[in-house]
């Protein structure tokens, strides 16, 4: 007995399990590195832990469709309790039955957002930010401000446009972009959008994953315009980088970012007291305020020089493409074989 | 009777010792490989074979495999990227090799560190030192750039030369290993009754070292072949979007794509490529030995 007692307790101190303060509830959210966990930490986490008594574990390991396919491999128990993913693995994730549905009942916030954007993220995501896809360009190298997402085609950028690559959403919202912008479509006539991806291509340096190291490349001057989250853009304006962002006259596809609970979280009431908490009045100012993104809630106070840099399905609703995210999903392992045959050849 | 009951009690006793004691020395690391190993792989296979919305039995993903265009590029790109790292790590590591079996003085420690050295810092640490060296706003074509050698950067980084380049500086010291291992068991005594019989040093090396260390050849040859096919942060990092091969293909399909079961049959092509050419390198080196027993038979 004595024995069996000692190994529950070496596996449990293995595991972690029990570690933190005595009493304390722990709550594990995975979610991204970088600017956005400073940010995050010092802005929601930490009044939140505050709030409410619970201690939360950040881990900044994986992207949103990393995190997924752990969610999936793992069949809902990865080992974290709430997630950062977008509307696509949103969607996915209620269609497998692999994360929970969220209601308002338990998460009373989720009354307060845009109807229209809730719908988009499904049951099971809580829109916690809304990005979109932006034109960030060098001010000191071009001639004049581009207007148009075709600005990426102008000789002017010839070997001065770096391209994300294909497993980076980016990608497949520029390529959507520029079908619309071509006579094309979302997802059914992407044909143009092909076709113009391999112009782009054969004037690009190339193709990078990474947002930070897409990011580089502009710092540093070596290239002058791509395509980026308006929010990680207006961070770069905020340093003081001769930079500037556009939302381009043909519109532009928004990246809905969702807070989710796999189905197998261990600490559901602390994940759900955290939406709720992200979303309500106060923490969604600060968290734009911070990160200069948008909110899926109108009825939030924004920075000035915000303002009239956001987008909201209301008023820009022309401007604001919803594609639907399901479909899309279905589309990518196709487009992704084209991408490789069409448009990564041209580079160089 | 009793002398021949004597005689055989021993061996029998030592027989049934014998039974019991391989299995419990092999048991945990055969448990081991089961869970671990065995039972992964067969899920791998069994996924390849199955459909993905209803789970019935199918051979679309192999199909796909074979006519999509992009697959079995990445498969060739897979092998003829492996072969020539095999080739240059066996070329590259056999002096620094035949050095470290013979050399007697203070500068084999020297050299053996060195060799050595690269396993010190990780794959990914090693690998972003050439991303540094080799692209664009790199070292090397910033030098070049400076001098005015070049008017604009030579494209060393995001191809097959950049990964070759990274995976051999990698793989090197475990070629090394082998090689140094298969020189130092020629005896020496060879090379010095050639050289007193008037044989050249080249043509000692030729004639009598080289050939008799075909076996460290071969196992560098192999262990190069298959640490690079299934390499994967050095592909990713130093090919860039144009260079996939099947280790990156894999990750894709896992982790962005999700799609297991294809990601299975490119699991599956990676394991029978290293396969085929682990046998054929077994099989190469059996035959050579025993067509060098029968002539040495005959020669008696």
């Amino acid at each position: 007995m004595g024995a069996k007692r000692l190994l529950a307790s070496l596996c449990l101190a293995i595991s972690g399990i029990g570690s933190g303060t005595a009493g304390a509830e722990t709550l594990i959210i995975n979610s991204y590195g970088g600017p956005y966990e400073d940010i995050i930490r010092e802005r929601i986490i930490e009044p939140f832990e505050k709030r409410f008594g619970i201690d939360v574990v950040y881990d900044a390991v994986g992207s949103a469709q990393q995190d997924y396919a752990k969610i999936k491999a793992t069949q809902g128990r990865p080992g974290f309790d709430l997630v950062v993913m977008t509307a696509s693995q949103s969607l996915q994730g209620c269609k497998d039955g692999l994360l929970e549905q969220l209601t308002p009942s338990s998460i009373p916030n989720l009354n307060a957002l845009q109807g229209e954007l809730s719908a988009v993220a499904g049951g099971c995501g809580a829109v916690h930010e809304v990005q979109y896809l932006s034109l960030l360009y060098r001010t000191d190298k071009l001639a004049s401000q581009p207007t148009s997402w075709s600005a990426l085609l102008d000789p002017e950028l010839n070997k001065r446009v770096i391209l994300p690559t294909f497993q980076n959403i980016m990608a497949v919202y520029l390529l959507e972009m520029m079908s619309v912008t071509n006579g094309g479509d979302l997802i059914d006539n992407i044909d143009p959008g092909f076709d113009a991806m391999a112009k782009i291509s054969a004037q690009s340096v190339g193709f990078e994953q990474s947002s930070a190291i897409l990011e580089s490349y502009l710092r540093e001057g070596s290239v002058w315009a791509m395509p980026f989250w308006n929010g990680r853009a207006q961070l770069m304006v905020d340093e003081g980088l001769p930079v500037d962002y556009i939302s381009p006259k043909e519109g532009t596809i928004p990246l809905v970012a969702t807070l989710n609970i796999p189905v197998g979280a261990a600490n559901k009431d602390a994940a759900r007291k955290f939406i709720d908490f992200f979303l309500d009045k106060s923490s969604q100012e600060a968290w734009v305020a911070g990160y200069r993104v948008g909110s899926a809630r109108s009825d939030i106070s924004v920075p000035e020089e915000l303002k009239d840099r956001q987008l909201t399905v209301g008023p820009d609703g022309d401007r604001l493409h919803l594609p639907d995210l399901l479909r899309l999903q279905e589309k990518l392992p196709v487009w992704a074989e084209r991408w490789e045959r069409d448009v990564v050849p041209n580079a160089r | 009777m009793n002398s021949l009951a004597l005689d055989l009690h021993p061996p029998a006793r030592r027989r049934r010792t014998l039974s019991w004691f391989p299995f419990a020395a092999l048991s945990p690391s055969l448990l081991v490989l089961s869970v671990f190993f065995a039972l992964p792989m067969g899920m791998m296979i069994g996924m390849s074979f199955t459909q993905t919305e209803t789970f019935s039995p199918t051979l679309e993903h192999y199909q796909r495999f074979f006519t999509d265009g992009l697959s079995l590029a990445g498969f060739c790109r897979t092998a003829l990227m492996s072969l020539l790292v095999a080739v240059s790590v066996t070329v590259l590591g056999y002096p620094v090799a035949y050095f470290l079996a013979r050399s007697t003085t203070r500068w084999r420690a020297v050299v053996f560190a060195l060799a050595l050295a690269p396993e010190l810092a990780g794959v990914v640490l090693r690998t972003y030192g050439w991303l540094i060296i080799l692209e664009d706003r790199g070292f090397i074509n910033d030098l070049l750039l400076q001098l005015g050698v070049i008017s604009s950067p030579l494209p060393l980084s995001k191809n097959l030369f950049a990964v070759v380049v990274g995976l051999t500086h990698v793989v090197l010291p475990f070629g090394i290993l082998s090689l140094m291992t298969s020189i130092q068991g020629i005896d020496p005594n060879l090379e010095r009754a050639a050289q007193m019989l008037g044989a050249s040093r080249l043509a000692v090396i030729r004639t009598i070292v080289l050939p008799l260390s075909v076996p460290g050849i071969v196992s560098s040859m192999l262990i190069a072949f298959t640490m690079a096919a299934s390499a994967y942060a050095t592909p990713a990092l130093l090919g860039g979007a144009g260079f996939k091969v099947l280790a990156t293909m894999i990750y894709e399909q896992v982790l962005f794509y999700i799609d297991w079961p294809f990601a299975s049959v490119m699991a599956m092509a990676l394991l029978l490529m290293m396969l085929a050419i682990s046998f054929v390198g077994v099989r190469y080196e059996s035959r050579r030995r025993s067509r060098a027993s029968v002539s040495s038979g005959g020669e008696r």
